[in-house]
């Protein structure tokens, strides 16, 4: 299946590891991944809110590129996917913001027709790809492995762009795939819960105290580990962890894996073809509950 | 149809009923209030009953003491907000059925505010920040005389009964994440009513109030998670109105804080390369001449660098970057 | 412990607050004693607006007249003449506090219809006119810094040497008993809709103020006149705002007809509200009905008008009824909505009990006579609640405070130590509750007559008795709701009382007062208010007093 590949900076920046992992397990998943390199970055909600004209305009230029594709355009990012879908259901819902967009990304040679779905790999497994073919591709159970559903707040709320009215189904996925995986999901309040890293560059304590709290939280329900959609969750909650630890005065260590990470395993791929030998905290005492070294 | 309802019972007096059991502490930060005990009571109600028909049959039918506080039990008074499942609603407003989890429903004081008895918590943190923003019009002068009104726009009076329709029951602030790790935020309902004022255009104090909304504890305290829009009954949905407050801050020079940096350093970077580059976005964001921050920051940039995190010392630009700086250039604004 | 002030106001909802700020203009020490915080006040609940002459085309005499005719003639006019003619200032004085009051193109307040009135006179925002005027009323009393005792229960005046000189109050949150001191009390406690069921009250609305005041020696007035409000929502009785009929909405019966042609053909679906409930009570009575209700229909208003003025009422049909009425027409019947009657004041506010006040829905000074006009409670509270916060405010400078009233509080914590310790009998307040209140809904509601009064009041007296026996529930000190609760119903026992023996007295039909007996209106006989005075333990005295009549005579009432 074709789709228009966005990555987002993040993937190619401070987590390389979520670029290639995602990357490895697309053939399994028969995805045939066209990458957007000429798509700017979505601004992360920080643009839309100091300057929605310009976040639309930008995201309405990567929209554009992904129509002319003629494939929906896939995500591997909780925020990537929110500010995207923010900004398409507005563009489709106002016509005259969809105008404004259009007239600006016009210069540039581009219009956006209001077409392009938004979906994040984690939706896809599930509404695309399909959960069966899913379980087909399984080689390595992850049996043995309590996983911590960490989805990220921007693939979740606000649920109207998101089409979780509609699919409210989406808030589970997580939980159904650690499952279908062959591993125990754990249940916590945190899972839904903000990271906390919108608030790292200014107000640094708390927002590690906020992402702690939830790791703590997962550890304390018999978590081995914590798996994300998103790697702006995983900057604060894998980067700053040490950190997070110092601020709550509280051990933690407590591994955080990125979705494909988690897929690639299961596919059976090396630990070191996901990059899992690359984070801060060591996916070590995790990957040996499977019979995994790093 | 039976409901089972599973209530948090609290009582400072420390009389509990014997099938009473006791619940785990919750977790940080989840913990402002004691361990409570829950007690499983079972209903019979039509199948359209909400919470609170539960609650008040419990309340008058089967134990008098359970405390829980309603009025209209139609979404207006804001009483009955408490936890259902874990999460901040309206009792009065939250269908059984749709909440039966397991066979029951548990309801119980938010832990993140302190408990004064079973599911009735003291507000006083709520109101506190409702009263720290000049919730009141500072009116612009000259004010007309008694037998004339401001001459406003219907529009502009109508954007804010979405504000105006907050019914103060605390449900966003009772599941605020930035509120749990910091009390002094002064939160989503405070803040949706700073903008309720600060966006009427008889009031004569806009500036004075984005300077006092920008300082600590203010609009820059949020963390941008949408929690208080998803538990909002009213559809208030704060955090629509504290980023237009942050909007209109900066608009209006309110630019020495991280929370701007971050914003401008964002831009800056998009602009001139199509991508975040997170190598000087924290920086940046902290202020180059903020010393003590930046050393904060040092053992986890090293952690990251360590473990192969860091960003490539060299940022790309992205292909077609040109494209990108035009936009920037037609409707970039402040950022071009 | 003790505390003293200037002025006690009892009640937090818009006549409380805005008699608070009065006050506290005037100078006086005020303070606030609310069983609940402000904002969860009964005045949120309305919804529609607030009426004043204010538009060129528009007099104050108009505005009047129509109140008066409302009133069927009961209204004392000379009350009426000052509602009207202030109903202006003080609206824009909200205006000018921040109320985002709807505006014409013109950027001035923009106007919608509502039912008895002559032309469109209701000034509103959106369907939530009372949250926004009480929000914004509360936040000036922040402003101000008055006091508020909040969650704080009275159980009793203070009376010494004949007059009204505070209260005691339960703390909830403490279970603390205290005395309050003041030189006067403003009594802004609300209505009784509780006494009824169903009813568009909230649980809070129990009668507090009105029994209070009168075994305190205040007597009560017009008390048998009860509105019903002609929708209410099928199954809750949750209020549908009468704006919806003001935006266009129409009653229909299970034909489909708009039967209102039938009983008001000039105004139709904006007939008085008495009027109206009658008639949709006659469609269902006569077979015309749908399940006991009939149809409310808004759906060629459409989605705009719906969604932007009445967005409230659609949230409510939507969440109770599972109704869409951008699609659906909703099943509506008449329920009790307001009580026209209450404790006798002057048009200051001042009861006949030097030091005691009262403003609101518990009092009646009287504007609304036998039927209040949709629109006029919002400014009943702001009119006189002002008017009674400066008058006593003006009182205080006068009056001496009391040192006294500490044995009061001693007899008021032995009373409910005996309440807490009285054993179960088989009652509990909420089924004795939901008893009297189905029998007043049945025996006094919008149809009476003297048989079925004469068993009302025998059951009151049965009520009574078991009453004085009830036990509490909850033995514990810290917010025992289940004492609250048992002393309310002490409150609602002498409001159901008081309720049908005025019904008892007048042997005609006005307003509300349908007597199935004496169907027609008799100005001969009854142009006059019912009194009652508490007597102790015996029966109450039943007086009369006639009505204020200035230049409007009674004259047949059509619509």
């Amino acid at each position: 299946m074709k789709v228009a590949f966005y990555p987002g900076c993040v993937s190619k920046g401070a987590c390389p590891e979520l670029y290639v992992s995602a990357t490895a397990i697309a053939e399994p998943l028969g995805l045939e991944l066209h990458e957007l390199t000429q798509a700017p970055c979505t601004g992360a909600g920080v643009l839309s809110e100091q300057n929605p004209e310009l976040a639309d305009a930008l995201n309405g230029l990567t929209l554009a590129m992904a129509e002319a594709q003629d494939a929906d355009l896939m995500t591997i990012c909780s925020t990537c996917q929110g500010v995207l879908s923010n900004h398409n259901y507005h563009l489709q819902q106002d016509p005259g913001r969809m105008d404004r967009a259009n007239a600006t990304i016009a210069d540039q040679g581009f219009r956006y027709g209001g077409t392009t779905k938004v979906k994040h790999l984690l939706w896809m497994l599930f509404e695309d790809i399909g959960i069966d073919r899913v379980a087909a591709r399984i080689k390595r159970k992850l049996t043995g492995l309590k996983i911590a559903p960490f989805y990220g707040c921007y693939i979740l709320r606000p649920v109207e762009s998101l089409g979780l009215r509609e699919r409210p189904e989406r808030k589970t996925y997580l939980e159904r795939l650690i499952a279908l995986l062959g591993a125990e999901p754990v249940e916590y309040r945190g899972s839904t819960k903000c990271c906390g890293f919108p608030m790292l560059t200014f107000n640094r304590d708390k927002a590690l105290a906020m992402g702690g709290n939830h790791i703590i939280e997962a550890k304390e329900k018999g978590a081995d580990l914590l798996v994300t959609p998103c790697p702006l969750c995983h900057l604060n909650l894998d980067g700053q962890q040490p950190d997070a630890a110092r601020v709550l005065k509280q051990e933690i260590d407590v591994p955080i894996f990125h979705l494909p990470q988690l897929l690639g395993l299961a596919f059976g791929l090396e630990p070191e073809q996901l990059r899992l030998n690359h984070h801060v905290v060591s996916t070590k005492g995790a990957l040996e509950k499977i019979e995994l070294k790093v | 149809m039976q409901f089972t309802i599973e209530v948090g019972r609290y009582n400072p007096e420390g009389r509990y009923a014997d099938n009473a059991i006791p619940g785990e502490p919750f977790p940080a930060p989840w913990n402002r209030s004691p361990v409570r005990r829950y007690q499983t009571y079972t209903v019979d109600l039509p199948e359209h009953a909400v919470v609170l028909d539960a609650l008040i049959e419990i309340r008058e039918y089967q134990d008098q003491s359970l405390a829980v506080r309603c009025a209209c039990r139609s979404a207006i008074c804001g009483s009955c907000a408490m936890w259902i499942n874990g999460h901040a609603n309206l009792a009065c407003k939250s269908k059984l059925q749709a909440f039966t989890k397991d066979g029951k429903t548990r309801v119980e004081s938010p832990p993140s505010m302190p408990v004064i008895r079973d599911l009735v918590c003291d507000m006083a943190p709520f109101w506190e920040k409702h009263l720290a923003v000049k919730p009141w019009l500072q009116n612009k002068q000259p004010i007309p005389p008694p037998d004339e009104e401001y001459r406003v726009p219907n529009a502009a009076m109508e954007e804010l009964i979405q504000e105006v329709s907050c019914i103060s029951c605390g449900a966003c602030l009772m599941d605020c994440e930035s509120f749990a790790v910091n009390s002094e935020f002064l939160g989503p309902q405070a803040l949706a009513q700073a903008y309720r004022y600060t966006g009427d255009p008889r009031d004569a104090e806009t500036k004075e109030r984005l300077g006092q909304y920008s300082e600590s504890g203010g609009i820059w305290d949020c963390t941008h998670c949408y929690e208080c829009v998803a538990q909002c009954p009213k559809g208030v949905a704060p955090l629509d109105q504290i980023l237009k407050l942050r909007k209109l801050a900066v608009d209006a020079g309110f630019t020495n804080n991280a929370g701007t940096r971050h914003a401008d350093a964002f831009a800056e970077s998009v602009r001139d390369s199509g991508r975040l580059n997170e190598l000087t976005l924290m920086p940046k964001s902290i202020g180059y001449f903020n010393v003590i921050e930046q050393l904060k920051v040092l053992p986890s940039a090293f952690n990251m660098l360590r473990a192969g995190k860091l960003p490539p010392l060299i940022h790309h630009k992205i292909p077609g970057l040109k494209r990108i700086k035009a936009i920037f250039e037609r409707v970039g604004g402040r950022f071009k | 412990m003790t505390r003293d002030h200037d002025v006690l106001v009892l009640g937090a909802g818009l006549a409380g607050m805005r008699a608070a700020l009065e006050a506290a203009r005037g100078g006086a020490d005020v303070a606030i004693v609310t069983k609940v915080h402000p904002i969860r006040s009964h005045s949120s609940a309305a919804q529609g607006g607030i009426n004043a002459a204010i538009s060129e085309e528009d007099s104050w005499e108009s505005h009047a007249f129509d109140t008066v005719k409302g009133s069927d003639y009961l209204a004392d006019q000379d009350a009426v003449e000052i509602m009207a003619q202030e109903a202006p200032s003080d609206i824009i004085e909200f205006e000018h506090m921040g109320v985002i009051f709807y505006r014409g193109p013109d950027g001035k307040l923009g106007k919608r219809a509502f039912g008895g009135a002559s032309l469109a006179r209701t000034y509103f925002v959106g369907d939530i006119t009372g949250q926004a005027l009480l929000v914004t009323l509360y936040d000036q009393i922040l402003k101000a810094g008055v006091k508020v005792y909040e969650e704080w229960f009275a159980t009793e005046l203070f009376m010494e040497g004949g007059a009204c000189r505070g209260m005691v109050a339960l703390e909830m949150i403490t279970g603390e008993l205290h005395l309050l001191r003041s030189k006067a009390v403003i009594v802004a406690s609300g209505g009784l809709g509780r006494l009824y069921e169903p009813s568009t009250n909230a649980l809070i609305c129990t009668g507090d103020g009105y029994s209070l005041a009168y075994r305190a020696g205040a007597p009560l007035m017009d008390m048998e006149m009860v509105q019903y409000h002609p929708t209410t929502l099928a199954g809750s009785g949750f209020l549908m705002t009468e704006a919806a009929r003001g935006e266009g909405a129409y009653l229909l019966n299970s034909e489909g007809e708009r039967f209102m042609k039938r009983y008001a053909p000039n105004k139709m679906e904006l007939a008085a509200r008495d009027v109206t409930s009658r008639a949709e009570a006659t469609e269902i009575a006569e077979g015309r009905g749908i399940d006991g209700n009939v149809l409310l229909d808004l759906r060629h208003l459409g989605p705009d008008v719906i969604l932007k003025k009445l967005p409230q009422i659609h949230e409510m049909a939507l969440d109770y009824l599972g109704i869409d009425m951008i699609k659906d027409p909703v099943p509506v019947r008449p329920g009790m909505h307001y009580q026209m009657g209450g404790i006798k004041t002057d048009v200051d506010g001042a009861t006949s009990v030097p030091g005691l006040y009262a403003a609101g829905e518990v009092a009646c000074v009287s504007v609304h006579g036998g039927n209040r006009l949709g629109a006029n409670s919002l400014l009943d509270t702001i009119v006189f609640g002002r008017r009674s916060g400066k008058a006593s405010a003006e009182y205080v400078k006068r009056t001496a405070a009391s040192t006294g009233g500490e044995d009061l509080l001693a007899s008021e914590q032995a009373r409910l130590q005996e309440l807490l310790q009285r054993p179960y009998t088989g009652d509990t307040p909420a089924g004795l509750r939901l008893e009297l209140a189905v029998m007043m809904d049945k025996k006094v509601g919008l149809y009476r007559n003297e048989a079925g009064l004469r068993e009302a009041l025998a059951a009151i007296e049965g009520y009574k008795q078991r009453y004085a026996r009830i036990a509490v529930g909850d033995k514990g000190r810290v917010f025992n709701q289940a004492l609250e609760f048992v002393l309310e119903l002490g409150y609602l026992l002498d409001c159901g009382e008081a309720i049908i023996r005025a019904a008892l007295e007048r042997k005609e039909s006005r307003g509300a007062h349908t007597h199935t007996e004496h169907p027609d209106r008799n100005d001969a006989e009854w142009l006059k208010h019912v009194v009652l005075t508490h007597r102790g333990g015996r029966e109450p005295e039943v007086s009369h007093v006639p009505v204020t009549i200035t230049r409007w005579k009674p004259e047949v009432r059509t619509y």
